[in-house]
């Protein structure tokens, strides 16, 4: 393809969008409304269950077929970078050297490793309460444990991280949202859907039916799905080398 | 709008300002006292939104900030640090001002709340985010010298 | 009036955008990104959204920067091995 006609299809699909996107502006409803039609459904029925987060209930009640997609998305992406980053036939491994970290950096990463593990856990048993969830509070349990990496070296993260136990939780955590939803279908409802456990009194760790359970597989599943998936990119970076003369 | 949203507005637009012009040019070193800059601005005020909105909950983004915005920072320092090796960064002046204006911050939006559970998740994050930004301000100044290659 | 701390937000946001974009090196560009990450997350936050807020904090702040620099490393490690060992 010749450059002007790159930019003649370029040209194209620009105008089409901008007359396009111009349209659906025309059609707004005006800036910081406080009504919308499908909002006021939703925050009724979450309040119907007793889930005190209306987002939790989309994510978990209300729309739990999308966020069984997007957990298999992340779940796909991770097997994918597992297999493309493992260690070639034409590649070794070199241990890292061991560094020298300053104290103060050192001490830091110390203390502030477990209050991260017990702020990521807070999010997600808090998911249907306040904002937060089993996405937010994975990512941030994950990252508390590479606190090791920047505050030591990589071989103290590899003492505590057994790769392989968190490769099965990673699974363990998409089966079980899984066996979740299918309870629903022996239960003789249908899959995924909230009939199952008693809602519970309002605004308390264990109200929202199966919500929390759901949540709880999916802050499961994304933290030993970011550990596994930093673990690749560790190796790649640090530990694994190309043999000279390849 | 009430007056925290007011200080929360100024203090965002004057300080993620003077960050982005700090991140975007300059020498490694300034581009990085920028980007740890960042945190000790929109802490405290998320913290001031928070209290803007009357939405307790939303303290738990500042605390999640104040906890994962040094690990960032550390992050930037230690596999940059061959580079940072060449020209060391000394910025003490901007990061005991960053770490006046969050304890000024934490305090008033203390004094808001009154003494409960939440001034403790307060005092948790005021405290997270000044040792966070003392830290990582030591870690941008030669903290990682000694590592190579790892 | 009660809109202007959206409005400020939102012209970060896109300043900062700009920036990612005009800066060329990535580990300077990473540097950048960390920041919009985070005017992102203010954006979510003063427009009532502070779930996808917290998402963004999460990923922005540590992870993204994370996986960034250790592929920057990994790149350039891998042009000194084969430097090496092209002059050896």
């Amino acid at each position: 393809m010749s450059r002007r006609l790159r930019l003649a299809v370029l040209a194209v699909g620009g105008t089409g969008l901008a007359a396009l996107l111009v349209l659906a502006c025309l059609d707004l409803p005006s800036f910081g409304g406080r009504w919308h039609p499908y909002g006021e459904a939703a925050v009724r029925a979450s309040l119907d269950r007793h889930t005190a987060n209306t987002v939790a209930f989309v994510n978990f009640d209300l729309r739990a077929h999308d966020t069984l997609g997007e957990m298999s998305i992340l779940f796909a992406a991770v097997v994918g970078c597992v297999v493309l980053l493992r260690q070639a036939r034409d590649e070794h491994r070199e241990p890292p050297q061991p560094s020298d970290v300053a104290p103060p950096v050192r001490r830091y990463a110390l203390l502030v490793l477990p209050v991260a593990l017990v702020v990521g856990l807070y999010v997600v048993a808090h998911g249907q309460l306040s904002p937060g969830g089993g996405f937010q509070g994975g990512v941030v349990a994950a990252t508390a444990l590479h606190l090791l990496y920047l505050g030591a070296d990589y071989r103290a993260l590899e003492r505590v991280r057994p790769i392989g136990t968190y490769e099965v939780t990673d699974a363990l955590g998409t089966c079980a949202y899984l066996v979740v939803g299918l309870a629903g279908v022996l239960a003789g409802t249908a899959f995924l859907a909230n009939t199952l456990l008693p809602y519970g009194t309002f605004n308390t760790l264990s109200s929202g039916g199966t919500v929390p359970l759901l949540n709880a597989a999916i802050g499961m599943e994304v933290t030993s799905a970011v550990v596994v998936l930093l673990a690749r990119f560790l190796d790649q970076a640090v530990e694994i080398e190309e043999e000279q003369g390849s | 709008m009430n007056a925290w949203i007011l200080a929360a507005t100024i203090l965002l637009g004057a300080g993620l300002t003077a960050a982005l012009w700090g991140v975007a040019s300059g020498p490694l070193s300034r581009r990085m006292v920028a980007q740890n800059l960042t945190t000790a601005v929109a802490c405290p005020s998320l913290l001031l939104l928070a209290q803007g909105y009357h939405r307790p909950s939303y303290v738990d983004l500042a605390l999640l900030l104040a906890l994962l915005g040094p690990v960032g920072t550390l992050v930037f320092a230690r596999l940059l640090a061959d580079e940072l090796a060449v020209a060391t960064p000394a910025a003490w002046g901007l990061t005991w001002t960053a770490a006046g204006v969050s304890a000024a911050v934490v305090v008033a939006v203390c004094a808001a709340t009154g003494p409960s559970r939440a001034m403790v998740k307060l005092l948790v994050t005021g405290v997270l985010l000044i040792g966070g930004n003392l830290v990582a301000s030591r870690a941008l100044q030669g903290g990682f010298r000694q590592v190579r290659g790892g | 009036m009660a809109d202007a701390v959206i409005v400020v937000v939102l012209l970060l946001v896109a300043a900062t955008a700009t920036a990612a974009v005009a800066t060329r090196d990535p580990s300077r560009q990473a540097l950048v990104l960390s920041l919009q990450g985070v005017v992102l997350a203010v954006l979510f936050t003063v427009l009532q959204a502070p779930d996808v807020a917290l998402s963004q904090l999460a990923v922005g702040s540590a992870l993204t920067p994370l996986l960034i620099m250790l592929s920057v490393r990994k790149v350039r490690r891998r042009a000194r091995t084969t430097d090496e060992g092209g002059d050896g």
